[in-house]
């Protein structure tokens, strides 16, 4: 039987096609713990330390090697993908919602908002930039043009989750409570919410992580600098192991938001689980 | 339910209607503004609205954009065919070879977990992978594979295709591994009782079946890698010009005229290459 020599040879492959993945995040990673101030970019490693992390938080003495300037920019990067989160979550319920019953030119606004998340970033970005600039004459800025294309982004995101959420959704359970006399506003939230809790939680993680690390729209869509705009800006100069030790914190971070959306799920899901055991007894 | 057709549809809507006004406004005008700006008049600082095909002609007169107009085609296949290559083993093992239902998902989870790390720190993390002091280098002097380092690695054409396959070949594993996920085990089976052997069934069989798969990632890798800039200027040490790299020089330098020509180009490339992917396999039937 070949497929007994294929799939060893396929996990083999695999193997290898994940450390091809890993490895460069791998190497960046124990860089991070090079020596510092002398130590570069570079094996080997002088001496392991957490220099270049004590560095990031401007714990290190002044040195030939400027810290990173990201304080500002982080703070613009966070408040940027919450109000992004925000409004692309908001955006993508509502239009989902839309789609539960068809209606005339549902084909072309299907098409129009996915068109935004296929459109590449730089060409929202310069297009975002000319019509602010030259229709409109105002400035750039991370809170509005930035935020606009970010939003163009980030909501067929929200709106590919939650149509798929309420496509499995079984609307004879609303009618039920509405019919029972429910409140709209009870039904919605003892019924509609906690079905739909779970395409909200996954299309806030997707637009606050998208929006939290875009580049290239924000690039020529704001004046100030956000978060990977002043990581791309120290590239150009010559690299120090700070940058991997701040590479190292932000997939963290990146990770410990995808931790908190996994306990959030699993809470409802268990939540939804005890609903089922009860309605089963009663 | 009688709900009257046009109340359900009215209600339809206004639900509908931010999402569509907000798509318009920061989506449809601004690309059609790209393609006006683009027959705007340039001034050496700014752009006035008077026609004219001024900055088409510096497109199309300048060896230095037509040679970037190339090489942005030629990384896009490049990086297209290596994505592929390289994805299509995985997404058969995932999709296919692995029976366990947790195990393939598992192994899903591990290729998509890089994306969700920054992009820049991404290509950041090449640098000391490809340098003449890096990894791969240290681990090919070691196993005596090399004499001197290569230096050929970083810094080049090279690079910047390595990176973008790393960055972009999940794109192709998800959806490939998704068609052949739902390949019905019995049809390949009974070609295989029937005598076909593993090659035969891959021919008529898997692939076929896993075109829809391929078609899909093939469309996100192109729109990405045709869109790219920041990977190129990165890891090319501003050697490879894409015209996402024109783009960008060309706002820095407030020509704006230039970088709408270049903005216009790239879309009606995009335009040709999906609307191609998407007469291969008819999407919409497929999925």
């Amino acid at each position: 039987m070949e497929s007994r020599i294929l799939k060893p040879i396929l996990a083999v492959y695999v193997a290898l096609f994940i450390l091809f993945l890993y490895g460069p995040f791998v190497v960046l990673t124990i860089l991070s713990f090079q020596q510092g101030p002398e130590g570069g970019p570079q094996f080997p490693i002088v001496e392991w330390s957490t220099y270049w992390y004590r560095h990031i938080f401007g714990l290190t003495e002044a040195s030939r090697v400027a810290p990173l300037p990201i304080g500002t920019s982080m703070v613009r990067s966070l408040t940027l993908a919450f109000m992004t989160m925000v409004t692309s979550t908001v955006l993508g319920v509502m239009s989902a919602q839309a789609f539960r019953n068809k209606f005339k030119g549902s084909d072309f606004v299907f098409y129009l908002i996915v068109l935004g998340m296929i459109t590449p970033g730089l060409l929202t970005g310069l297009g975002v930039a000319l019509v602010s600039r030259n229709i409109f004459n105002v400035d750039r800025h991370w809170w509005s043009t930035a935020f606009v294309s970010h939003v163009v982004y980030t909501f067929p995101f929200a709106f590919l989750v939650m149509l798929a959420i309420l496509n499995r959704f079984d609307a004879s359970v609303e009618e039920a409570s509405w019919s029972l006399g429910v409140s709209p506003i009870r039904t919605f939230r003892k019924v509609t919410f906690p079905l739909v809790f779970p395409g909200v939680l996954s299309s806030m993680l997707f637009a606050f992580t998208l929006s939290y690390d875009e580049f290239s729209r924000t690039l020529l869509s704001s004046n100030e600098q956000t978060l990977p705009l002043a990581i791309y800006g120290t590239f150009a100069v010559e690299i120090h192991p700070n940058l991997f030790a701040f590479g190292v914190l932000t997939t963290l971070f990146s990770f410990s938001l995808l931790a908190v959306y996994a306990i959030l799920m699993a809470l409802s899901v268990r939540r939804a689980k005890k609903v089922a055991i009860q309605e089963e007894i009663a | 339910m009688a709900v009257p057709a046009k109340t359900s549809s009215s209600t339809a809507w206004l639900l509908i209607a931010p999402g569509v006004l907000w798509m318009t406004l920061f989506l449809v005008i601004p690309i059609a503004m790209i393609v006006y700006v683009s027959f705007w008049t340039q001034t050496t600082f700014k752009i006035e609205p008077t026609l004219t095909l001024a900055s088409w002609q510096q497109f199309f007169g300048s060896d230095t954009y037509l040679t970037s107009l190339w090489t942005t085609v030629r990384i896009w296949l490049i990086v297209l065919a290596a994505t592929l290559v390289i994805g299509y083993p995985t997404a058969l093992y995932v999709g296919l070879f692995v029976k366990s239902k947790t195990l393939s998902t598992i192994l899903l989870v591990v290729c998509v977990i890089p994306f969700w790390t920054s992009f820049l720190i991404r290509v950041l993390a090449w640098r000391p992978m490809l340098g003449k002091e890096g990894a791969i280098n240290i681990v090919l002097q070691y196993f005596g594979i090399v004499d001197h380092p290569i230096e050929a690695l970083l810094f080049t054409e090279l690079s910047v295709i390595i990176g973008m396959t790393q960055i972009y070949c999940v794109f192709m594993v998800g959806p490939i591994a998704f068609m052949l996920g739902r390949i019905d085990p019995n049809i390949i089976e009974a070609s295989r009782d029937l005598g076909a052997g593993f090659w035969r069934i891959f021919r008529k069989i898997i692939f076929p079946l896993s075109l829809p798969g391929v078609v899909v990632g093939a469309i996100f890798v192109s729109v990405m890698v045709l869109g790219e800039f920041a990977t190129a200027s990165a890891l090319s040490g501003r050697k490879v010009n894409l015209l996402g790299n024109i783009i960008v020089t060309q706002v820095g330098s407030l020509k704006w005229a230039l970088a709408s020509v270049v903005g216009v180009i790239l879309t009606i490339i995009m335009g040709i290459v999906v609307s191609l992917f998407l007469r291969v396999v008819d999407l919409r039937r497929e999925l």
